[in-house]
């Protein structure tokens, strides 16, 4: 089953722990999103900073559509990540992931190890495929995500448009979760290639 | 105590893997002896695969599994194969929506059937029907304690792939419970 906490050590050394929120969260994640630049709540889409988004959150955590985790240090909402998994149409077997890192928490390996939560919440899913959107000058999400098998499937042109109104380029990143099941079906195939 | 158990199937439903997971958790486990001898056909998918399992409080001597105590099966040319050699009293667990058990059973058998492929789909992959047996095997036999299994199924599965093994072995460990609790099962 998905871990209740992971324990996780910074690069700069914080010790972070990563769990899926909970309603107790609320508050705290309220403050997390206020506390974020504007810019970085940008890339998330919604308006995350009415309290009405983190209860449409655990909503969706309920009816099972939404798998939001929080990375805590010091009793403090330092990370956010969520899969959003659909439960109806044609795509039930892709999920989309959606995660932000407050500012001084930024490239030490946090986004890592929350999308690495992600995907794995993923594969218990029996996902197949897992897609996220990035600004092209995100270089660090850019990077995390690559490093967990993301690859870029698309890139929209002049899709997003930042504060200054100076438009960017959106990527689509696209990672095949489902080949950790290629060792399975290996494991299962009852065969012994030496006997044929 | 020594008990005999075949796994009976076909190739791409993971019957090996489901024999080395029960005597994985008997031996290692829960310290008790077990041994393993698989037998499967050259191709891939779709020949017969059978795991013959030996479980024994003492050491082995004789690993073959002649008249099994426990038959497991998963296809219906497996059942037709081995349910002739099941022992008198023995127990057949088997998949339900893919075997029909008859008059070929041995007197005072024990049957016991799980949709185990059907399970397995709900959870989002067929390829688990294994485990959902291993879980089923595992509450209607009592031969492996449930952490013991639980510890083999991950164990032997591949990285990534735990928490969706997990899920299968529970709904089948579940399936099994209902069964044994209540009086689901038949006795030929």
């Amino acid at each position: 089953m998905w871990p209740d906490t992971t324990k996780v050590v910074l690069r700069q050394g914080p010790e972070v722990h990563i769990r899926p929120m909970v309603a107790a969260d609320a508050e705290a994640l309220h403050r997390f999103f206020l506390a974020l630049p504007e810019e970085d709540r940008l890339f998330l889409e919604d308006d995350v900073t009415k309290p009405a988004f983190v209860q449409q959150l655990l909503a969706e955590q309920e009816a099972g559509r939404a798998f939001p985790v929080v990375a805590e240090a010091s009793g403090e909402i330092v990370g956010y990540g969520v899969l959003y998994r659909p439960l109806f149409g044609w795509s039930t077997h892709v999920g989309r992931v959606r995660m932000a890192v407050a500012r001084s928490f930024q490239r030490q390996g946090l986004g890592t190890a929350i999308l690495r939560e992600l995907v794995r919440k993923a594969q218990g899913l029996a996902l197949d495929k897992l897609v996220a959107e990035v600004v092209e000058d995100q270089v660090g999400a850019l990077r995390a995500f690559e490093r967990l098998g993301f690859h870029r499937e698309a890139t929209l042109g002049n899709h997003v448009q930042d504060l200054s109104g100076k438009k960017r380029d959106l990527v689509l990143l696209a990672n095949d979760v489902a080949h950790i099941w290629e060792h399975m079906e290996a494991l299962v195939a009852d065969f012994e290639p030496s006997a044929g | 105590m020594r008990t005999e158990i075949r796994v009976g199937g076909l190739g791409g439903q993971g019957v090996i893997l489901c024999g080395m997971i029960i005597g994985k958790a008997a031996s290692i486990f829960d310290g008790k002896h077990a041994t393993l001898i698989q037998a499967f056909g050259p191709e891939a998918r779709g020949s017969a695969a059978s795991a013959q399992v030996t479980v024994a409080d003492e050491p082995i001597g004789y690993p073959y599994v002649r008249r099994p105590d426990v038959l497991v099966v998963m296809s219906p040319d497996a059942y037709t194969t081995f349910v002739p050699t099941l022992k008198e009293g023995g127990s057949l667990l088997y998949e339900s929506d893919l075997v029909v058990p008859d008059k070929r059973l041995p007197t005072g058998a024990k049957v016991l059937g799980v949709p185990a492929t059907r399970l397995a789909e709900e959870l989002g992959r067929r390829l688990v029907m294994n485990i959902v047996m291993v879980g089923f095997f595992t509450a209607t036999t009592k031969l492996i304690s449930y952490e013991a299994a639980r510890k083999a199924v991950l164990d032997s599965v591949p990285r990534g792939t735990e928490e969706l093994n997990l899920k299968a072995f529970e709904a089948g460990f579940a399936y099994g419970q209902r069964l044994v609790s209540g009086e689901d099962s038949r006795v030929a």
